[in-house]
């Protein structure tokens, strides 16, 4: 039995010859964000298929709160809210009608039906819109009515697929604060996006997919430190017809591993580099002896997209 | 930018000549109209002096022609405009120094070219029909191919104006499909019913027939006799010119449509009442009273009691609607009371021998013209919507979701046959001796319920988008229905009673009609074996649909 509250073990999904999920092993514990990341075509919606008893795995398990996926679909679709990348509207319903069939088919009894619907409608700020009809609302409020519909059944698993795609930047924020405040009330989440900053910040962890094999999982941080073990640092001079002396000066002191970029324009230096604290004062200091005015001596901190590109495009890595 | 520049033409053109379902549309005309002639063919070695014979393979070509021309050009048009706007690509195409009538000009002519390319391959039947002799180009070829364009453009043109104002794809396709059949049939209607008038009404009733290739193609292949005992004598250049006028008016609203602020749509404001006290007492009461039930009410939630697929189903169509639904029920009850009424009152030189089966008939076009379009939307919207995959991810069973989805099917044509058993029930009382014979009616069209939604809600479950499911659903169930009357014309020559009562068991109408010992039907016994045949498809159906919506909904 897990202790996790969702698990996979050495999950594998063939279609004919094509691996579409290789060996992928991840968890997410009680209330954690999992943020769960790939290009396209990853295997991303694979997992979340059988994760949700959609699919059924080649080889390897799945389970979630110890009930396995592929053995136990009926008790699986209780467990786990599903919010699929496709809202699924349906013409001529309004939000509580639409919020009122979902309940239904979930064999929620009616009365409990209809203090549900006003609790979910209050905890994702829908209740304004329960008299619209579903297919004229803005894609926003869409997602918003999405969240509201997989938390009918009270699930204790979210899959959210894509959930802040297409989302203005306000709704974005929103969305985020949402998905916090769910996360808060213990529920274990488990989101897909392209939109990697903001995934940033609400993950506690992170799994990164590719070509259907788990490239990188653990906690954010972590994550971050091992696939982005070089630093990059920036200086920012004062004056603009320094920036030849103090390439001269950087250039003597770094090494071939250490490639500076120049930016006249900005006025600004870039390397990056795996040096410590100690060795980088010195750095600084060279500058400063060469009497060159620097206005900024910083860290540039690397986020999830420079992960995610040095797995996926290591060409294309912002580092 | 010259006519065969125009880009949308060609586009049009390509893209529908390249699609496999033209193709199978060609191939069938082509069959049909071949086999018609192999069929007609006489057999004995007779000099024919006056023609009859080919006439006689004449005329069931030219109607069957007719009949695919109707059955096939409005599908294209019904969801040109529609789909584009869909899609967004109506917008990119109006934002583009491509005028609204080259867009239109462009998709109207490609689809008045397939016309051209569909029956192309019926004249090597027109020509066989020609080298029997007795067939001549100035009267009977000549203007069967000026009516068959005058079909064309006219559908073409119904197409995308209906096209223009829908929403979606299958509702284009249905009220296209309404429109032809209203007006080629319907619009026959005030000259059959009303009998013989005279001034403004006559001359309205005349030109209101005019718009019906029926007569037009009647006195074409030489059957004005059967045309004037029902009352109809319009001649084909009077089709003609018709069709045009409805061609041009159609097309000039069409295009006064594709302008970039028309199509601009505000969102539903999605007001109801009953959260709030009202605060108009008489509006909200004048308003129930004209809809019956309040549209604007608030809905209450899904009692255990009801399947919520079946609620669902109601409340997603516009028609599904309570108040919707009643007016229908009352359109039907009103209508089948009148017919009645007729028959009774003796107003026009019918009995009820002739209005029953009349009543029928009105009875069946009703169903195949809702039916399908019902029953094609079950699944195939379901799964284009998105909302499959999340009763796929709900705990409800397939049967469950199946049982919701015919039983809402089912009730709405249950209801609307229910609607028209007074009328039943009247002419029951005028000849007492016809009570049995409704009984076996109503069986029979309870047959029809089922068998137009257990086929429509299968083809449903075996398509991927909601316009080809209704498309293919008209298709099958017009040639069940219709194409076994087909076969019933053709009776004696060259079908045998026998061949002619085999097909007909497989048309629950037949056996209706049959009862109802409708002129030409008294020689077939078509009840019980009609309806075990019926209910034999109709079980063959659900079997498909089940293990289809298993096969569906399980982990993949």
């Amino acid at each position: 039995m897990s202790e996790h509250v969702v698990e996979t073990r050495g999950l594998s999904k063939s279609y004919g010859d094509f691996k579409a999920l290789d060996d992928l092993s991840i968890y997410v514990d009680r209330g954690q964000i999992l943020g769960f990341i790939g290009p396209n075509g990853a295997g991303k919606t694979t997992t979340i298929k059988i994760l949700v008893g959609l699919s059924r795995p080649t080889s390897g398990s799945a389970f979630i709160s110890g009930v396995n996926c592929s053995e136990n679909a009926s008790k699986i679709k209780r467990l786990v809210g599903y919010m699929p990348d496709r809202f699924g509207s349906y013409d001529n319903m309004r939000v509580h009608e639409y919020l009122d069939f979902f309940g239904a088919i979930f064999g929620i009894n009616r009365r409990e039906r209809r203090k549900r619907i006003a609790d979910v409608m209050e905890l994702t700020e829908t209740t304004y819109m329960q008299d619209k009809f579903v297919e004229s609302l803005s894609h926003g409020m869409q997602q918003r009515v999405g969240i509201a519909r997989t938390l009918l059944h009270d699930p204790e698993v979210l899959i959210l697929d894509e959930p802040a795609n297409g989302l203005d930047p306000k709704a974005r924020i929103d969305m985020r604060q949402l998905l916090l405040r769910l996360a808060a009330e213990g529920k274990t989440l488990i989101v897909t996006s392209h939109i990697l900053p903001e995934l940033a910040r609400i993950c506690d962890t992170v799994a990164i997919v590719s070509g259907g094999k788990t490239r990188a999982f653990g906690p954010l941080d972590e994550v971050m430190r091992s696939l982005c073990p070089l630093r990059s640092y920036e200086v920012q001079l004062v004056v603009p017809e320094q920036m030849g002396q103090a390439e001269t000066i950087l250039r003597k002191i770094l090494r071939e591993s250490e490639p500076l970029t120049v930016s006249t324009a900005e006025r600004v230096l870039r390397f990056p580099t795996v040096r410590s604290e100690d060795e980088l004062a010195k750095v600084l200091q060279g500058l400063v002896a060469g009497n060159i005015l620097i206005s900024q001596f910083r860290e540039v901190a690397s986020d999830l997209e420079d992960a995610f590109l040095s797995i996926s495009a290591p060409g294309l890595s912002k580092a | 930018m010259s006519f065969l520049e125009n880009p949308i033409l060609r586009r049009e053109l390509f893209s529908r000549l390249r699609s496999p379902k033209t193709f199978m549309a060609i191939v069938s005309v082509a069959v049909l109209s071949s086999l018609l002639v192999l069929l007609r063919w006489p057999t004995d070695a007779t000099v024919d002096l006056v023609s009859q014979g080919a006439l006689q393979v004449f005329r069931p070509v030219a109607f069957a022609l007719a009949v695919a021309l109707m059955m096939l050009i409005p599908a294209f048009p019904a969801t040109a405009l529609v789909s584009e706007r869909r899609r967004g690509t109506l917008a990119l195409m109006l934002n583009s120094p491509t005028t609204p009538w080259q867009i239109y000009i462009g998709k109207f002519s490609g689809n008045v070219v397939l016309a051209f390319v569909i029956l192309s391959v019926s004249l090597p039947a027109l020509a066989a029909c020609y080298a029997m002799g007795g067939i001549s180009m100035v009267d009977h070829l000549g203007p069967l191919m000026l009516v068959l364009l005058g079909m064309a453009i006219q559908y073409t043109a119904v197409g995308l104006w209906v096209s223009s104002i829908v929403n979606t794809s299958d509702a284009g396709l249905r009220w296209t499909y309404a429109a032809v059949l209203a007006l080629a049939v319907l619009s026959i209607g005030p000259t059959i019913f009303v009998g013989k008038l005279s001034g403004v009404n006559s001359l309205l009733a005349h030109w209101a027939t005019a718009v019906s290739p029926i007569s037009a193609l009647q006195s074409i292949t030489g059957s004005q006799a059967q045309a004037s005992e029902i009352g109809i004598s319009t001649a084909w250049p009077d089709f003609l010119g018709a069709s045009l006028v409805i061609t041009i008016v159609l097309s000039v609203i069409t295009v006064m449509r594709l302008d970039p602020r028309r199509l601009e749509r505000a969102r539903p404001a999605g007001k109801v009442i009953g959260r709030t006290k009202p605060t108009n007492r008489y509006a909200g009461w004048l308003r129930r009273v004209s809809y019956l039930v309040d549209p604007q009410r608030a809905k209450s939630n899904i009692p255990w009691w009801l399947n919520p697929v079946m609620v669902k189903e109601f409340r997603t169509r516009k028609f599904g609607r309570l108040h919707w639904l009643i007016r229908l029920i009352s359109v039907s009850g009103v209508f089948s009371l009148l017919l009645t009424v007729v028959a009774a009152t003796g107003t026009v030189s019918w009995g009820v021998e002739r209005i029953a089966p009349t009543m029928v008939l009105l009875q069946v076009a009703l169903l195949l013209l809702l039916g399908p379009c019902l029953g094609a939307n079950l699944i195939a919207s379901e799964v284009e919507s998105g909302g499959w995959e999340l009763l796929r991810a709900s705990p409800i069973s397939p049967l469950r979701i199946m049982i919701g989805k015919l039983m809402s099917t089912v009730w709405t044509l249950l209801l609307m046959l229910l609607a028209t058993l007074p009328g039943y029930i009247v002419m029951g009382y005028i000849q007492p001796a016809m009570s049995g014979q409704v009984g076996n009616v109503v069986i029979s069209l309870v047959i029809a319920v089922f068998m137009v939604t257990t086929m429509s809600a299968c083809i449903s479950a075996f398509c991927r988008t909601t316009a080809v499911a209704t498309a293919t659903s008209y298709a099958v169930l017009l040639t069940l229905f219709a194409g076994t009357l087909l076969i019933w014309v053709a009776r004696g020559k060259p079908f045998g009673p026998l061949f002619v009562e085999r097909a007909l068991l497989l048309n629950p109408a037949a056996a209706a009609l049959a009862e109802m010992k409708t002129p030409g039907f008294e020689p077939y016994r078509l009840t019980p074996d009609g309806w075990y045949l019926g209910i034999e498809i109709s079980i063959f159906c659900l079997i498909a649909l089940t293990l289809r919506i298993w096969q569906m909904t399980r982990p993949k």
